[in-house]
C-alpha cells in the first residue's frame, strides 16, 4: 500500500512537470514576455530589450522554464504586472472563497445525489424514476451559466428570496461563510450540475448492488427494508462516488469559473476571467497549472481512498 | 479469403448476433469459405440490427428528429425567414416579440429569431467540425500507439495523460483569447484538447483487437502494419469511435457556448448562442426574456438531442447490451 502510494506520487509528480511544461510552452508561444503590458505598446526596442534582460525574459526558453518550475516548488507563481501583485498573493486572497464555493456545492450535491440515486434504483421504472432521470439528463445537457440564469430569474427576480448576485461587500472567506443567503444561488447552481452526473452513477450502482446476493440474504434473514437500504445498500452503492468525486475536480474548476463570473463572486475563477481580458499571462499560466495539479491530486486521492474503502480493490 | 473484420460488432458475438442469422440465411451451411453473397448479407444484417435497435428506442428517434429539425432550422430557416443580420438598427432595439419580429429584437436591433438561426449554424458547424478533427487525430494517434506498443506506446500515452490533466475549459479559453475568430479556428482550438479521449478509447480497442486471431491471420498472410491499421483495426474500433463522436459534438457545442458567454467566442458580426447569452443577466433583469430563454432553450435542446443519440448509439452498437 505504501509502496503503491509512493509510486503513484512519483508518477503524479512527473505528470505535474509535464502539465507545467505543456502549459508553459503554449502560453510562452502566445506571449513570450509581458514587457508590452508593462512599458506600453509603443515602447522603444531598446527599452524592451533592457526590460527583458532585467527580468530574465531574454534567456533561452528552457532556462526560463526551469526557473519557473523552481519557482513553483517554492510556491512562487510569478508576478501579475496588470494587478501589480504576486500571483501567489492573489491566489492566497481568492482561493479560500473558491474552495468554499466548490466544497459547499460538492457536499450539497452528495447530499442530494446519494438518496436520489438510491430512491430511483429502489423505485426503478416508476414515474418518479423516469422524471428524475429525465431531469438529470436535461441538467447534464445544460450549460451551467444557463441553469444559473434560470435560478436567478426564478428565485431572485420572481420570488425575491435570494439576491441575483453576490454582493461586493463579501471580500473574505469568512464573509462568504457567514452570508449563506448571498451564496445560496451560486452553490445550488454548481451543486445541481454535479447532481446530474452523480445521481446517474448512484442509480446504476445501486441497481447493480440490489441484484446481489448479500441484499437478498439481508432480506431473507428478516431485516427491515430500512436496515437493508441504509445499513447494507447505502455503503456499498456509494463506493463509485469516491472515484466520481476525485474526477469532478475539472468540472468544479470550470464550474467555479462560470458561476463566479455569472454571480460576480470574487474568487480565483473571476480572477482568471479578468486575466483573460487583460492578457495577464502569469495568472493564466498559474491557474491552468494549478487546475492541472488539482486534477492529478483528485485522481490520486480517489484511487487511494477507494482502496481504503473497498477491500476488493487489490493493489500491486 | 474472407474479411472477417467488417462486421464490427458481430465478430465478437457471432453466436448471438449477425453470425447466427447468417448461418440460417445461407443456403449451404458453409464455414469460412462462404460465398460472396452470404458475406455481404452478414455485414448488412449486423448494421441492420443496430439500425433496428436504434429506431426501437423512442428517445433516440426524438433526439434524431430534434437534431434534424435544428439543422433545417439553422441552415434552411434563413432562406424562409430572411432577416437583416448585418446592419444595426438603433431605432428598433429590444423590441418585444410580435409583428415583423416573431421573437423580438436584440440590443442591436437584429431580429432575434434570425439571430438564433445564425447562432445555430455556428453551434452545429463548430460541434461537427471539432468532433471530426478530434476523432480523426485521436483515432490515428490511438491506433498507432496501440499497434506499435512498447516504449513508444508508453510515451505517447503519458503525453495524453498529461494533456488530459490540464483542465479543458481553462486551456481552451486561454487559446481562444488569441486564436478564436472564426468557425474553423475555434474548432481547431477545441479539437486540440478533445482528441485525447478518442485516442485512449481507440488504443484500448486496438490493444484488445491486435491479439485476436484475424489480425494474426492477416499478419501471417503478409499484411503490413498499414494494412492492419486501416483495413482491420480502425474498422473494428469504429463503433466505439462513432459513439464517442456524438459526445464530442455535444461537448464542443457546450464549450463553444462557454467561450461565447465569457466573451471569447466568434468575432462580431458572427455569433453563437453563447455570445447571444453574454449579457443575459442584464436582459433577464430588464425583463427581456425573449433574448434569453429561446436561445438557451435551443442550446439545451440541441445538446440534449445529441446526447440522446449518443446514448442510443451506444446501446445499439454494443452487442453486449443488445437485447435481441
Amino acid at each position: 500500500m505504501i509502496g503503491y502510494i509512493i509510486r503513484r506520487l512519483i508518477v503524479a509528480f512527473i505528470v505535474t512537470i509535464g502539465i507545467t511544461a505543456v502549459t508553459f510552452a503554449l502560453l510562452h508561444l502566445m506571449s513570450p514576455s509581458p514587457v508590452y503590458a508593462v512599458l506600453g505598446n509603443k515602447s522603444q526596442p531598446a527599452a524592451v530589450a533592457a526590460w527583458n534582460k532585467a527580468h530574465g525574459y531574454d534567456r533561452p526558453e528552457y532556462e526560463q522554464f526551469l526557473s519557473y518550475l523552481w519557482g513553483i516548488l517554492r510556491l512562487n507563481f510569478g508576478y501579475s504586472y496588470k494587478l501589480s501583485q504576486s500571483v501567489s498573493a492573489l491566489f492566497q486572497e481568492n482561493l479560500g472563497r473558491s474552495a468554499y464555493l466548490s466544497g459547499a456545492a460538492l457536499v450539497l450535491s452528495i447530499i442530494i445525489a446519494v438518496p436520489l440515486g438510491i430512491a430511483q434504483a429502489v423505485k426503478r421504472n416508476t414515474v418518479g424514476d423516469y422524471t428524475a432521470t429525465t431531469l438529470n439528463f436535461v441538467l447534464y445537457s445544460m450549460p451551467s451559466f444557463f441553469l444559473g440564469l434560470i435560478l436567478i430569474q426564478f428565485f431572485a427576480l420572481d420570488l425575491h428570496i435570494f439576491p441575483p448576485g453576490v454582493s461586493d461587500t463579501i471580500t473574505t472567506t469568512w464573509g462568504a461563510i457567514t452570508h449563506p443567503r448571498q451564496l445560496f444561488l451560486p452553490v445550488i447552481t454548481l451543486a445541481l450540475i454535479n447532481v446530474a452526473s452523480f445521481s446517474r452513477y448512484m442509480r446504476s450502482s445501486a441497481l447493480d448492488n440490489l441484484a446481489q446476493d448479500y441484499i437478498r440474504l439481508a432480506r431473507a434473514k428478516g431485516l427491515s427494508e430500512r436496515a437493508v437500504l441504509f445499513r447494507h445498500l447505502l455503503r456499498n452503492a456509494s463506493l463509485p462516488l469516491i472515484t466520481l468525486i476525485g474526477l469532478s475536480v475539472p468540472t468544479l474548476v470550470a464550474g467555479n469559473l462560470l458561476i463566479e463570473v455569472l454571480f460576480n463572486y470574487q474568487g480565483v475563477g473571476l480572477l482568471f476571467f479578468t486575466a483573460l481580458g487583460n492578457a495577464d499571462y502569469n495568472i493564466l499560466l498559474a491557474y491552468t497549472i494549478l487546475g492541472g495539479i488539482l486534477t492529478v491530486l483528485g485522481n490520486l486521492l480517489a484511487d487511494v481512498a477507494i482502496t481504503v474503502a473497498d477491500p476488493r480493490v487489490r493493489l500491486r | 479469403m474472407t474479411d472477417p473484420t467488417r462486421p464490427i460488432v458481430e465478430g465478437e458475438a457471432a453466436p448471438v448476433g449477425g453470425g447466427f442469422g447468417v448461418a440460417l440465411d445461407l443456403p449451404s451451411g458453409h464455414d469460412g469459405a462462404a460465398p460472396e453473397g452470404g458475406e455481404v448479407q452478414a455485414i448488412q444484417s449486423g448494421w441492420r440490427l443496430a439500425v433496428r435497435e436504434y429506431f426501437d428506442n423512442r428517445l433516440a428517434v426524438i433526439g434524431l428528429v430534434v437534431l434534424i429539425f435544428f439543422v433545417l432550422f439553422s441552415f434552411v430557416g434563413p432562406i424562409i425567414h430572411p432577416t437583416n443580420q448585418t446592419l444595426t438598427e438603433p431605432l428598433s432595439t429590444d423590441l418585444a416579440p410580435g409583428g415583423a419580429h416573431l421573437l423580438g429584437t436584440d440590443g442591436n436591433g437584429f431580429d432575434e429569431l434570425g439571430r438564433i438561426m445564425k447562432g445555430g449554424q455556428a453551434a452545429l458547424e463548430v460541434g461537427f467540425l471539432a468532433a471530426l478533427i478530434a476523432t480523426i487525430v485521436g483515432t490515428l494517434y490511438g491506433a498507432i500507439a496501440g499497434l506499435v506498443g512498447g516504449v513508444v506506446d508508453g510515451i505517447m500515452m503519458r503525453f495524453v495523460d498529461v494533456l488530459l490533466s490540464i483542465p479543458y475549459l481553462l486551456i481552451v479559453l486561454v487559446l481562444a483569447t488569441k486564436y478564436s475568430s472564426n468557425v474553423l479556428n475555434i474548432s481547431v482550438v477545441l479539437a486540440a484538447f478533445s482528441w485525447l479521449v478518442p485516442a485512449r478509447l481507440v488504443r484500448g480497442e486496438v490493444l484488445s483487437l491486435r491479439v485476436r486471431d484475424f489480425v494474426h491471420a492477416c499478419r501471417v498472410m503478409g499484411g503490413g502494419s498499414t494494412r492492419i491499421v486501416y483495413r482491420h483495426l480502425i474498422p473494428n474500433a469504429l463503433s466505439v469511435v462513432i459513439v464517442n463522436i456524438t459526445f464530442l459534438i455535444a461537448d464542443s457545442i457546450l464549450a463553444l457556448s462557454y467561450l461565447g458567454f465569457l466573451g471569447f467566442g466568434l468575432q462580431y458580426p458572427a455569433t453563437s448562442w453563447g455570445d447571444m447569452l453574454g449579457n443575459a443577466q442584464q436582459n433577464v433583469s430588464a425583463g427581456y426574456w425573449w433574448l434569453v430563454y429561446p436561445v438557451g432553450g435551443c442550446l439545451v435542446a440541441v445538446v440534449l438531442a445529441v446526447n440522446l443519440i449518443g446514448d442510443a448509439l451506444r446501446d445499439a452498437l454494443d452487442v453486449r447490451l443488445r437485447r435481441r
